[in-house]
């Protein structure tokens, strides 16, 4: 009963697997013609780019940092404190930049673990199939079906997580199941197609196929992946630092979240404390979402609406 | 094709509506077996919503056994007397009297016409059994049986405590008001092990001589409801809970409960609202109506291992606490609902015992040039130019400033501390480790800087003393001397208060006087801030609530404060 | 079919087993001492602390080997028991997550199947109006990927504490005990709704994407073209569409269990809802170690349990593995 094996799933809203296995080698002027039409990218893009310049540069706006306390005492935003103050003096603006960054860093560095363990095991599965497929889907399936959060809780709350790098990593480290899944679907579709067996006649090793010959024939599918993955880690490293277990000597916006509510910020009226760091979160995320549709549609000519 | 469609919809919506059956009962059930339950809904204008205590489910109905559940000492089981912090004098409750015979002989007059809750007397017997529970090991008032406490005799309504040479006057006082006493015809079916760490949770078997009895919830309810009972022995004395039904709200998160007090569904909350201060006046009250807010609780000490290098000088010790603004804490942290601490790090309540000219004299006081200055002056240089000192011997000084994670005003509390050292040119490093690590750290003498407050009120500065001197020093520091200061002769100054009882006011001052100036000299650890008694009144449906200025009284239900005179506060509420 | 079945139900096992193996050995390679921990909390004094701590190591079953502790903790798990709670010394872990898990079912449960079919639908109608295309997308793009925590706390900001149509916390009025009535029920239902809104809004977003742009691509697949070119009605091959778009929406429900149960652990928190997800904050707050392995369990069985429901229906609805139900 093979058959039910779905090799399509949808993630986040976006149909993965079933898109690029059968994706042409188009003309980059094509691609380039179609992703500029394309409404959805240019607007995620635009704001993803958007949110990661202004973590890049706007730490350099400000002498404020983030942690420093000042003598204005949950004040709302005014020309010396862009964001206004937080209750014990912080600057928010400073918190809202830094956790910013937190959470462009904690994004790649847990999508690239993710992806990098995921394209390993899908590939792995994928192209060499029989025994090594089974172990690995059982493995899969296995870290797949135990939800991610929890392991983070039950693992962060017994180490204390100290710096960001950790917590990126331990996300990373759960939460690949579902790409390695996917990649090994795809992989198994390619590997049967012409220019794989002919590179295998040619007596190419294994991975040397797989880097040369099928990756880069569902590099836009990985691409879209890591998006996933990348948007996915900022949530949950969201999730984890509000609940305090993430990392608290560097600034976040899920730990921004955390304090601003165990010190009732919108109930005593400092919603520009509370409001900063959601936004930041959902406009991220949401931004890769849009932006993930799009490429997909960019991608995938039987996606375009007509 | 239709009907494909319609099974896929019957075959989620029967799996949907199954599960959702079986949740409801499951739910009605948990519900329905947690016992005897009020099946009504209790009227709002009769009662008393509290929070603010129990952050954990309501397991705990023994009272003997410490982190009991809100109110079952001072509502149910009552002690011998109670202790006014604020007044600084005993009240004789189930006791009509107690007075020393003799050096060694305290006697008890149990109070006539006391009744428990199923009708029984009150009787000497009960008295004597309650003390005697605590021979059991590990039971939480034990040391008065392992230091001088040896046989309890009764004769009548008089109970007799014989103590062993001259008895520990002050640990004696605290277990006057501190013992709940707990009926013997129910108690004496529990194990030795059960009465030191079971929960007494059989809720048919909550006998108390109290005002209220039980009335439901249990486990991890959302609340616990108590109902007021009849007969209580305190209306012959003309106390009278003016409340029929109080309920005490299990704390999820300090936002949840301050939504819920500010739309007065909570009229007397012990949370801890930083902020609140931005309410008081508008429908919200507290025990002054301005800064500090509230009464104080307990003393916040820096405490210095003062067996680590440099912490061990007490010039650099001096030197860091000038160089600690407290008030920016009291200011941006806390928003003035605490206040500085007095450099003895005694609370107010003891100010009658505190040799004020003395502190004058002695007591170091913030100042960022002093600090300097002493620093300088015993050999504390920046010799490498990166702004902070190094100890006389070159090494660089980092000290790292603990606090648990997760205690978020602590947490910028110590950041406020490492910024202001860091003027004075004393690298301090915050760190937050889980609290686990944390107590190991600090109990086992491994950690550089720790902030404490696990002393709270109560009717002697003994307590105090005995936190910051006490001998000897253990591999692991348990509860107290988590500095390691080691100091056989304040240890012993210590130990002569102890067994002077605190009507003897001028010899009592004078060993205070002599204690404290090793406070001020040595400083074994840094007071910082008073933590407040956390209460905040909504005063919709209840006025009358304790304030400086109408009836002092101390206005928690945290567990040791119905004890003081929580029990006044809650009998002088009054309905609107 | 039977195999299949079978194939899951040994995953499943397997996985089980190493989750239980996991939650077993964390608490036990992490550094530090529960039992201390637990004592420093009770501040006993020095001499009842050193009894307690033994008393405690040994009710606890610390002191035994550790293969000896392995066996234990699954001799206690087929006995229902998950050993004491730290925190709330005196109750069993068992007994405190019974009393929470109907909380967290009600909440997960109707959110999930609501929010699974009512996204359907409308991400079914939007790739088929643009209007409703060009409204409702958009809306949901940012309600998947708002963090629950955070639409949590605006909700009961808007609707609880400023309008105060619905209450800010808890799972019934503090006026009230669990009970069988009307009474109870009503106010259940009425502190349910935000809590289940939370949840049902930000996954509906996610299901309401993935459905309209499955059907947009069913639409443009060869069979769909070639039935319109047979002049078949326009509605017959949506029909088509939308049932081939529903077999990978199913296995996307089985992924995103395990996002939905992190959702409703957090949403719980935010309300005070007295579920698994505020047991585990208070289990982290109090490092209750063995609470949390228990909840941690629970949660896998629970996620394993819907993940058979799942394939279960998967099977009913896939023609495929239908047809091989009964060829065999």
């Amino acid at each position: 009963m093979e058959t039910t094996e779905s090799t399509e799933t949808v993630v986040a809203g976006t149909v993965v697997a079933k898109t690029a296995s059968a994706e042409p080698q188009r003309k980059r002027s094509e691609t380039l013609y179609f992703a500029l039409r394309n409404k959805k990218l240019v607007i995620g893009l635009s704001l993803v780019l958007f949110l990661l310049l202004f973590a890049i540069f706007g730490p350099m706006f400000t002498d404020k940092d983030p942690f420093e306390f000042y003598e204005a005492y949950g004040e709302p935003p005014s020309k010396e404190h862009w964001f206004g103050t937080t209750s014990p003096g912080q600057d928010v603006y400073a918190q809202f930049v830094y956790g910013l960054r937190s959470s462009f860093i904690v994004g790649a560095v847990a999508g690239c673990v993710a992806a990098a363990i995921g394209m390993a095991v899908g590939f792995a599965a994928g192209y060499r199939g029989g025994v090594v497929d089974e172990i690995l889907t059982m493995l899969t399936n296995v870290v797949l079906v135990i939800p991610t959060i929890a392991v983070l809780i039950i693992v962060s709350a017994y180490l204390t997580v100290g710096s960001l790098l950790w917590e990126a990593v331990l996300i990373g480290v759960t939460s690949w199941p579902w790409a390695a899944r996917a990649i090994r679907a795809q992989t198994f579709s390619l590997v049967s197609r012409d220019f794989v067996s002919l590179a295998r006649l040619s007596g190419q090793s294994g991975w040397k196929i797989i880097v040369k010959e099928i990756a880069p024939n569902m590099s836009s599918y990985l691409f879209l992946t890591f998006i996933l993955l990348f948007g996915g880690s900022i949530l949950i490293a969201a999730t984890l630092d509000f609940l305090g277990l993430g990392p608290v000597e560097v600034m976040s916006l899920g730990l921004m979240l955390n304090v601003s509510v165990s010190n009732s910020a919108l109930q005593l009226g400092m919603w520009w404390w509370f409001v900063a760091p959601g936004v930041g979160i959902t406009a991220i995320v949401a931004g890769l979402y849009v932006m993930n549709v799009g490429l997909d549609e960019v991608f995938n000519p039987r996606l375009r609406r007509t | 094709m239709s009907s494909r469609k319609t099974r896929r919809v019957g075959v989620v919506g029967l799996v949907a509506s199954l599960v959702s059956l079986a949740v409801a009962a499951s739910l009605m059930a948990s519900g329905a077996g947690a016992g005897p339950q009020a099946a009504f809904a209790v009227p709002r204008n009769d009662t008393l919503y509290t929070s603010g205590k129990q952050w954990g489910p309501y397991t705990n109905f023994n009272p003997l056994k410490p982190d009991y559940n809100t109110g079952i000492v001072g509502l149910v089981y009552e002690t011998l007397f109670r202790y006014d912090p604020l007044k600084d004098r005993f009240i004789p409750w189930l006791a009509s009297n107690g007075k020393w015979s003799g050096r060694s002989k305290y006697v008890v007059t149990v109070r006539n016409g006391v009744k428990w809750s199923d009708g029984k007397p009150l009787t000497a017997a009960d008295v004597k059994f309650t003390f005697e529970t605590q021979k059991n090991t590990g039971a939480q008032y034990g040391t008065m049986w392992k230091t001088g406490l040896s046989r309890i005799t009764t004769r009548g309504r008089t109970v007799t405590f014989h103590f062993r040479g001259v008895p520990n006057y002050q640990e004696w006082d605290s277990n006057r008001y501190t013992v709940p006493i707990v009926p013997r015809h129910i108690f004496r079916s529990y194990s030795a092990r059960e009465l030191v760490t079971g929960n007494a949770s059989n809720t048919r078997r909550i006998v108390g001589t109290g005002p209220f009895r039980y009335g439901g919830g249990a486990g991890s309810s959302q609340t616990l409801q108590w109902t007021r009972r009849d007969g209580w022995w305190a209306n012959a004395i003309g106390y009278r809970m003016p409340m029929r039904y109080i309920v005490d709200i299990h704390n999820t998160s300090n936002t949840a409960s301050l939504q819920n007090f500010l739309q007065s569904r909570i009229d007397l909350s012990n949370n801890f609202f930083p902020g609140i201060n931005r309410h008081v006046g508008r429908g919200v009250g507290t025990y002054y109506n301005r800064a500090p807010y509230m009464l104080a609780a307990n003393t916040a000490w820096l405490v210095p291992n003062t067996t680590k290098k440099p912490l061990n000088d007490v010039n650099f010790r001096r030197a860091l606490a000038e160089s600690i603004d407290v008030n920016r804490i009291v200011v941006a942290d806390y928003q003035r609902i605490v206040s500085k601490a007095n450099p003895t790090g005694l609370l107010p309540t003891w100010s009658r015992w505190i040799d004020q000219a003395q502190v004058r004299r002695l007591g170091f006081s913030f100042s960022i040039a002093r600090a300097r200055s002493r620093l300088a002056s015993n050999g504390y240089r920046d010799r490498n130019g990166d702004g902070f000192v190094e100890d006389k011997d070159g090494a660089t000084i980092n000290l790292r400033l603990i606090v648990p994670k997760g205690w978020s005003d602590w947490e910028t509390a110590i950041q406020i501390i490492a910024d202001s050292a860091k003027d004075a040119g004393i690298k301090i490093t915050p760190a937050y480790p889980d609290f686990n690590a944390l107590v190991e750290e600090r109990n086992t003498g491994k950690f550089e800087l720790v902030i404490n407050n696990e002393k709270q009120i109560g009717n002697t500065p003994y307590t105090y003393y005995d936190y910051l001197f006490r001998m000897p020093i253990l591999a692991s520091q348990t509860v107290s001397n988590f500095h390691r200061f080691s100091s056989a002769r304040t240890w012993s100054l210590a130990q002569q208060l102890n067994k002077i009882q605190s009507t003897n006011v001028a010899q009592a001052k004078r060993v205070h006087s002599a204690i404290q100036r090793v406070i001020l000299q040595q400083l074994p650890a840094i007071p910082l801030w008073y933590n407040g008694m956390w209460a905040q009144y909504n005063t919709r449906y209840w006025s009358n609530f304790p304030t400086s200025t109408g009836n002092q009284a101390t206005p928690s239900t945290w567990n040791g404060y119905l004890n003081m005179t929580g029990i006044d506060a809650l009998a002088k509420l009054r309905k609107k | 079919m039977k195999w299949y079945l079978a194939r899951k139900l040994l995953l499943y096992l397997l996985t089980f087993v190493v989750a239980v193996t996991i939650d077993w050995a964390i608490p036990r390679l992490m550094p530090g001492d529960p039992v201390s921990g637990l004592i420093a909390r009770l501040q006993a004094d020095p001499t009842a602390a050193q009894e307690m701590h033994g008393y405690y190591t040994e009710s606890f079953g610390l002191d035994e080997p550790l293969w000896r502790q392995y066996l234990n903790f699954w001799l206690g798990l087929f006995h229902g028991d998950l050993g004491p709670s730290i925190a709330y010394v005196g109750s069993r872990v068992t007994d405190l997550i019974k009393t929470a898990i109907p909380y967290t079912l009600a909440l997960l449960v109707p959110a999930i199947v609501l929010s699974y079919i009512a996204g359907n639908r409308v991400g079914a109608m939007a790739a088929r109006r643009k209007v409703l295309d060009n409204t409702a997308l958009p809306v949901s793009y940012v309600l998947t990927a708002t963090p629950y925590m955070w639409l949590a706390l605006v909700l009961a900001y808007i609707f609880a504490f400023r309008w105060q149509v619905f209450p800010v916390s808890g799972a019934y009025d503090f006026a009230l005990q669990p009970e069988w009535s009307w009474e109870f029920a009503k106010s259940f239902l009425y502190h349910w709704t935000l809590p289940f809104l939370t949840l049902f809004l930000v996954s509906f977003g996610g299901w309401a994407i993935g459905m309209r742009n499955l059907i947009i691509y069913e639409l443009e697949a060869d069979y769909a073209n070639y039935l319109q070119d047979l002049g078949a009605p326009n509605r017959l091959v949506r029909r088509y569409a939308y049932r081939n778009a529903v077999l990978p929406q199913m296995s996307g429900l089985a992924l995103a269990l395990g996002a939905v149960v992190g959702g409703a652990l957090v949403t719980e928190i935010v309300f005070g809802y007295p579920g698994v997800g505020s047991l585990i904050i208070t289990a982290i707050q109090n490092r209750d170690y063995f609470l949390l392995q228990g909840i941690f369990l629970f949660i896998i069985l629970g996620v394993l349990i819907a993940n058979f429901i799942v394939d279960i229906a998967y099977v009913i609805v896939d023609p495929r593995t239908r047809t091989g139900l009964q060829g065999s």
